[in-house]
């Protein structure tokens, strides 16, 4: 029989939190854009955990929430709801100080837009050398020179960003994104306005990012060659984390991908639509709990089965 | 980040804030120098149009008793030092030293008789000559005969009058005109005084060197010789003044009316109409000081008691009043010009915050604070606006006139304000780092605080103007300068006007949206439904064209009411375009070379004469006129003329006084009798407002008997004056013309000034106008283009891509300038008690005449020329390229 202080003994007992070691954690998150009569949710109670030095991709279809939630872990938009902690800050209790800090030394991000990335009338070195200037550092010229060189345009240092080609323009704005040493990198469709080679230079400067300063990147994409390369990709829909794909090398060096469904805290699943039209399932499913799985069958389906 | 760098990246917005600066601060620091230079000009013209006695200050003093007589020439002078000193600062720095201008000293005689003459000459029955002590006149005059006076000496009889003894004989020397006109020659001898009786005894005849000299205006007796009617009698008498010796001066004493002046001449050049307002209270002062330095009070060095004589503290409160009228039409002026100004430079500061915007939000993003954008944004805004308004404060320095306070704060107020407005909107717009996230969402819809506060805004515009119109200007505007409520009310109401076109603009596009919704053709349509979306950059744009407008119809108002009244002052001034008028007959002949004069149209033969009326012994100005003729000459101008009357015998009209009279007997050329038919006070030109006048056909002498008189010639057409002097060719006629008149009129003080500075503003806002316009376009061009790109991938024609830009921005001009142009015609009805145009026009201005057409003109041009400047916008550099890169987002 369990006792008072039994059940005292056990909600005291140190219990891991969700998440507690992930250098990314999302729980719960929740985005609402609301002005006057009209309400977008954005995010409705999405859950991400990332591993430190992690390099995973996000996919989802447009308007899935992606943006917003990239938004959110770059610390420009704060969440309505729910728990966002990166790198050990809670992002929706941070102040404005706190938030400018994060900003300076936490993260990097790279937008979609090569043009929006870098300030037209300053050298690439200039451009990697600006965020370090805005952080009050002494503006290192080594150290930009050295990313640069570390993604494979160093030649591109005293040339502006009309005078490179797009996938030039990409790694410079990963070099600046990297200028301040942050924990965490961002990357919002990277190579999204680049071709097939080019985008190959640009996730190979991402990643040689994250192997050799160990920084962990989440790279939002729609591009197959991306999210086809990463340990994970975890795809969102309709506000909340679906699905997640692992890769591993297999022992005779064939990627193995393995796509699984993403079961939240409270147990909830979001089922494949195309599985869901494929049985019509609509509404109320029925579950059995077997030894080793759990059965869905469709509502009908059940009822018939139990007839 | 660095600053200069950006400025280099917009140069070409930065050039346009840094064009608008300068031009705004060139403007609001030259316009308030040019009109204290016109206030300069107008006092010391005021103060020229009168004479030096009404200027100059003149300290007076009568000896009562022989102990506070002064007979000493130095006395005199050490009196004139002390005195002097006494001034207050600000008219001593006006006064010119003694022996310059007119400042002198002087002791006069008044009202002494001339008993009998004892050299037996004979003159005018009732004759008075005076004796003037006037060092001052010495080198002023000429000695024509005789010796100029010297000592006095002593009379032990007179001839024929026992009781007298041992006179006193004073020398004096007489002006030219009293020989000759009163007989009285070199070496007379005239027994002078009717008690305490004195000799003077002519040695010499002067004639006055100049005559235009200011000085003799103070001393005017001792250069004529003038005749006055008795009042009671039909004989008149004649008065003149002889200068006498400083040994004279020493014979003149407390027994004849003797009056001393000690006269500070000033020197008008000198008068600056800043200390206007602390010389007129300066003169009472030294009124206050002359009675404390008077005989009797302690202390006082003096036995006489001083007093002041001076018109200075009139015509310089004359000129206040004007100074007021002008003033307020200045501030009202700069204020609207102000307004417009930093309407427009608040325009640019947000065309040069939009084309940083990218810059600054990726560096915001990248992990600036707040500040650090701000600073780098304002301190671009800075580097276009502080440099220029400073250089066009420097360019104000190339309109001469003295500064103000005003104008040395003009530079640091617009770079302040402007800055003040970047460094808002540079926060608030990147307050979060990331504000135009979702860009997509419908607009906010006013806070209810916000709507309560506008309603508030426009209550309290037009409760101002309510106040204002009923209450009139506030009373104690005499000493405030300025009636703070007329200088607020005007821009309590543009703001309201503004506010209230800003709320209802959308309501008739609504109509208009509808009808083109149901026409065939997409343009219309779209166009209107763009101009309804376009509410919040629509803000400005309106404030600053609303009032830009707002004034010009109000400047083109008073330079309208202000000429009208001129004319209608000139007309009433003349009677006719030229009038010829002589007291004796104008000969036949002269009347037909007038007549047969090139431009001249018709002339109007009139008698004037100045009667006495039989009964009340009442004078009259008597006009013998074809009233219906003299109709139909002044027919184009502002006079208007009564129907003659019409009777038996001889008809008048008559003026009030004489109304009681159904029938009047006159003695004009001959005695007549005349028959009061009706009222008629005045005959502008012809005759004086306060005179009693009466009307007369201009046979009316003929009806009497005798024939008709012509000294009086009205004539219509064009017509020079000099032309008509060379053709009448009578040196005692007097002349006058329309256009002669017309100039006296304009020349009033400061009307000139008003009406420049008015045009000068008008242009100014114009071309603010049509700036605001463009600069609106240009902030919103990236969203048009964006639109315009996707309607053209849908097959919108470059033409119907211009049409459409224009039908965005036409509505909120035209709505703009009505308001503006109501406004503007509002304005007058507001200020109208306030403001006293008088001055300027020659006449009391009685109302505001509402001519439409130039207002309207204006608002038309105004609106015309804005939506050029869009069309122009439009059609240049619309880019074939931009509609292919639809879809992107910016």
């Amino acid at each position: 029989m369990t006792t008072l202080s039994d059940l005292e003994a056990q909600a005291t007992r140190h219990k891991p939190a969700f998440g507690e070691h992930a250098h990314i954690l999302c729980d719960n998150l929740v985005r609402i854009y609301k002005t006057e009569g009209v309400e977008v949710v954005a995010l409705q109670g999405l859950d991400l955990l990332i591993e430190k030095g992690e390099l995973i991709a996000i996919v989802g279809a447009s308007g899935s929430g992606k943006s917003t939630l990239l938004n959110v872990l770059s610390g420009l938009d704060i969440p309505t709801a729910g728990l966002a902690r990166v790198a050990g800050m809670d992002l929706l209790s941070m102040t404005a100080k706190d938030r400018l800090h994060y900003r300076r030394s936490v993260v990097g991000f790279i937008w979609q837009q090569t043009a929006r990335n870098l300030l037209p009338y300053l050298t690439a070195r200039e451009n990697v050398m600006l965020p370090m200037k805005l952080a009050g550092k002494k503006a290192g010229r080594d150290r930009a020179d050295e990313l640069l060189e570390l993604l494979g345009v160093a030649d591109c240092a005293p040339r502006r960003p009309g005078q490179m080609s797009g996938g030039e323009q990409q790694r410079v704005a990963i070099a600046v994104a990297l200028a301040n040493s942050p924990e965490v990198i961002l990357a919002d469709e990277p190579t999204g306005e680049l071709d097939s080679d080019t985008s190959e230079e640009v996730f190979g400067a991402l990643r040689r990012a994250n192997r050799e300063l160990g920084v962990t990147a989440v790279i939002v994409t729609h591009d197959p060659l991306v999210s086809e390369q990463v340990d994970r990709t975890v795809g969102i829909r309709d506000g909340r984390t679906s699905s997640e794909t692992l890769r591993r090398t297999s022992e005779d060096g064939d990627v193995i991908a393995e796509e699984y469904a993403v079961l939240d805290r409270v147990g909830r699943l979001q089922l494949p639509r195309d599985f869901t039209n494929a049985l019509e399932m609509e509404r109320r499913v029925r579950l059995e709990l077997e030894r080793d799985h759990i059965g869905v069958w469709p509502a009908g389906a059940g009822e018939e089965n139990g007839e | 980040m660095n600053v200069w760098q950006l400025v280099k990246v917009h140069r070409a917005a930065a050039l346009v804030l840094a064009l608008l600066a300068l031009s705004a601060s060139l403007l609001l620091a030259a316009l308030p120098r040019g009109f204290e230079k016109a206030y300069d000009e107008a006092v010391r013209g005021m103060l020229g149009d009168v004479s030096a006695q009404q200027t100059d200050l003149a300290v007076t003093a009568r000896p009562n008793a022989p102990e506070s007589l002064v007979s000493q020439p130095g006395d005199f002078e050490t009196r004139y030092a002390e005195l002097g000193r006494s001034l207050p600062p600000n008219l001593r720095k006006v006064v010119v030293p003694l022996g310059q201008g007119t400042s002198h000293f002087s002791a006069k005689t008044n009202g002494t008789p001339v008993d009998i003459r004892l050299d037996g000459s004979t003159g005018p029955s009732h004759e008075y000559v005076d004796f003037a002590w006037l060092p001052g006149a010495a080198n002023r005059v000429k000695w024509v005969e005789g010796t100029p006076p010297g000592p006095s000496s002593t009379l032990a009889r007179v001839p024929g009058q026992p009781e007298l003894r041992d006179l006193k004989v004073i020398e004096i020397g007489l002006v030219a005109e009293a020989r000759d006109k009163m007989n009285i020659k070199v070496g007379a001898t005239l027994l002078l005084g009717n008690s305490y009786p004195v000799v003077a005894r002519v040695t010499g005849i002067y004639e006055v060197t100049d005559r235009a000299d200011r000085f003799w205006e103070h001393n005017y007796e001792v250069t004529r010789a003038v005749i006055r009617p008795i009042p009671g009698d039909t004989e008149s008498e004649w008065l003149t003044t002889g200068l006498v010796s400083d040994e004279g001066l020493a014979s003149l004493d407390e027994r004849r009316e003797l009056g001393y002046s000690w006269v500070y001449g000033l020197n008008r050049d000198t008068v600056s109409s800043a200390d206007v307002k602390a010389m007129v209270a300066q003169v009472d002062d030294y009124k206050r000081i002359l009675t404390d330095l008077s005989g009797g009070r302690a202390g006082s060095p003096f036995d006489l008691r001083f007093g002041l004589e001076t018109g200075l503290d009139l015509v310089l409160t004359n000129f206040l009043t004007v100074l007021r009228t002008a003033e307020t039409l200045l501030y009202l002026l700069l204020g609207g010009l102000a307004v417009v100004s930093i309407g427009v430079l608040a325009l640019a500061v947000q065309l040069l915050t939009e084309r940083m915007r990218t810059a600054l939000s990726l560096v915001r993003a990248r992990g600036a604070s707040l500040g650090q954008v701000v600073r780098t944004g304002v301190g671009v805004i800075a580097l276009g606006v502080a440099p220029a308004a400073l250089l066009g404060y420097g360019l104000s320095y190339l309109v001469t006139g003295p500064s103000s306070l005003l104008g040395h704060l003009v530079p640091v107020v617009l770079s302040l304000t402007t800055i003040l407005f970047a460094t808002g909107r540079l926060a608030l717009a990147h307050r979060r780092p990331l504000k135009d996230a979702r860009s997509d969402l419908v607009s906010v819809r006013p806070s209810p605080r916000r709507i309560a506060l506008e309603f508030l805004v426009v209550l309290l515009g037009a409760g101002g103007a309510y106040l204002l119109r009923t209450r009139g200007v506030a009373s104690d505007a005499q000493e405030l300068g300025a009636d703070p409520l007329l200088m607020l009310a005007p821009a309590g109401l543009a703001l309201a006007a503004g506010i209230l076109t800003l709320r209802l603009y959308p309501l008739p596009l609504k109509l208009f949206t509808k009808i083109a919704g149901r026409r065939p053709g997409a343009v219309p349509f779209l166009g209107l439904t763009l101009a309804a979306r376009s509410r919040g950059g629509a803000a400005l744009p309106v404030l600053i064209l609303l009032p830009a407008l707002a004034v010009s119809v109000f400047g083109a108002l008073v330079s309208g009411a202000i000429s009208d009244t001129q004319s209608r002052a000139a007309w009433q001034d003349v009677g006719a375009s030229a009038r010829v008028e002589r007291s004796a007959e104008i000969p036949e002949d002269v009347v037909a070379r007038v007549e047969a004069l090139p431009g001249v149209n018709s002339v109007v033969r009139a008698g004037k004469g100045n009667v006495q009326v039989e009964v009340g012994g009442l004078r009259a100005t008597v006009v013998s006129i074809d009233l219906k003729d003299y109709r139909e000459l002044v027919a184009d101008s502002p006079l208007t003329v009564p129907d003659a009357p019409r009777g038996l015998g001889i008809p008048a009209l008559m003026s009030k006084t004489l109304t009681p009279y159904t029938e009047l007997e006159i003695g004009w050329h001959t005695r007549m009798k005349l028959r009061n038919m009706g009222r008629l006070d005045e005959l502008p030109g012809l005759s004086f407002p306060n005179d009693n006048l009466i009307v007369m056909p201009f046979d009316g002498p003929k009806r009497a008997g005798l024939r008709t008189y012509t000294n009086m010639l009205l004539i219509d057409g064009d017509v020079d004056r000099a032309t008509l002097e060379r053709t009448v060719g009578l040196s005692d006629t007097e002349i006058e013309t329309y256009a002669t008149s017309l100039t006296d009129v304009q020349n009033a003080p400061l009307a000139g000034a008003i009406t420049v500075a008015f045009t000068i503003a008008t242009l100014a806002m114009g071309v603010y106008a049509l700036v605001a316009v463009i600069v609106a376009l240009v902030i919103g061009a990236a969203d048009r283009t964006k639109a315009l790109s996707f309607l053209r991938t849908l097959g919108l024609s470059q033409q119907q891509a211009r049409t459409l830009t224009v039908l965005e921005v036409a509505p909120l001009i035209v709505l703009t300038a009505v308001a503006g142009l109501a406004l503007g015609l509002t304005l007058p009805l507001v200020l109208g008690p306030g403001l006293d145009l008088s001055a300027f026009a020659g006449l009391t201005v009685t109302d505001f005449p509402l001519t439409f057409t130039t207002p309207a003109l204006l608002a038309a041009g105004l609106a015309a020329v804005s939506i050029l400047g869009a069309f122009a916008h439009a059609t240049a550099g619309r880019r074939v390229t931009t509609a292919l890169r639809v879809g992107e987002s910016s």
